[in-house]
């Protein structure tokens, strides 16, 4: 997907993203997957896998709007 | 969230929030075209919100985002070595404090109770309170607003009404009665 796709400029909304969500995302006792990420504060990036090695993480996906 | 962060930082326990793309873009707060728009949001967002947690960005095509299903508001709860321990399509703080003590009794008590974990679904459930969503949509301007309705219009008429056995069909729950689902 393209980020143009991604980042759409108009929401329409769906159940159909949902759905896949229950089928397709990592499920439960799987491996959680590492991506690298931009920490806001500093600019560094990260990888994903670094905020759990050492413990439990709580992970919230979300935006302003 | 917030809260939930402050309580169990002394239980080694690491709340982050990771910036998607915008859910519901508008005049004020845009889709992202690069990278400095979501910093831009995202910082806009913390200091509107007051966020303590450490905030990380995705890439510009959200590829961590769309792995983990893209959905606007998801949590998990992931333990060490990676484990997924929960996930869920929205965000409601007392379900997730209900599965972080779960995670971290397993995590205390595993050894000495020779517990294995598996595989389990359930459903959660919260309020919505539709006042102060209006209110982040206007805050994101007047298409927020329109494209939202827009949504609720066209699929007015695939939504049964609640009933006293079947709760409200929002995005993620999947409950079909057997008419709607052809008698089976």
């Amino acid at each position: 997907m393209s980020a143009t796709d991604y980042n759409y400029d108009v929401f329409t909304g769906g159940q159909e993203d949902f759905l896949d969500f229950a089928m397709h995302a990592p499920k439960v006792t799987m491996r959680a997957p590492s991506f690298a990420l931009e920490e806001l504060a500093t600019g560094e990036t990260i990888e994903m896998k670094d905020l759990w090695k050492k413990g439990v993480t709580v992970i919230e996906f979300g935006s302003f709007t | 969230m917030e809260d939930l962060h402050a309580r169990y930082a002394d239980r080694a326990v690491r709340s982050v929030f990771i910036y998607t793309h915008e859910a519901h873009p508008g005049e004020n707060y845009r889709h992202h075209t690069s990278m400095d728009d979501k910093r831009a949001n995202a910082q806009a967002f913390v200091d509107h919100s007051n966020i303590k947690r450490e905030m990380f960005l995705d890439d510009l095509e959200g590829s961590a985002h769309r792995t983990y299903g893209g959905l606007p508001n998801m949590t998990w709860i992931v333990g060490r070595g990676g484990f997924i321990h929960y996930k869920s399509a929205w965000t409601n703080s007392a379900d997730v404090e209900d599965a972080l003590n779960n995670v971290l009794d397993f995590q205390e008590n595993r050894i000495k109770n020779q517990w294995i974990p598996f595989y389990s679904e359930r459903s959660a459930w919260s309020a919505r309170p539709m006042d102060k969503f209006q209110e982040g949509l206007e805050r994101a301007g007047p298409q927020a607003v329109t494209d939202y309705q827009g949504m609720i219009e066209r699929n007015k008429a695939k939504r049964a009404p609640p009933s006293e056995d079947v709760a409200p069909r929002v995005p993620g729950n999947f409950y079909k009665t057997e008419e709607e689902d052809g008698g089976k």
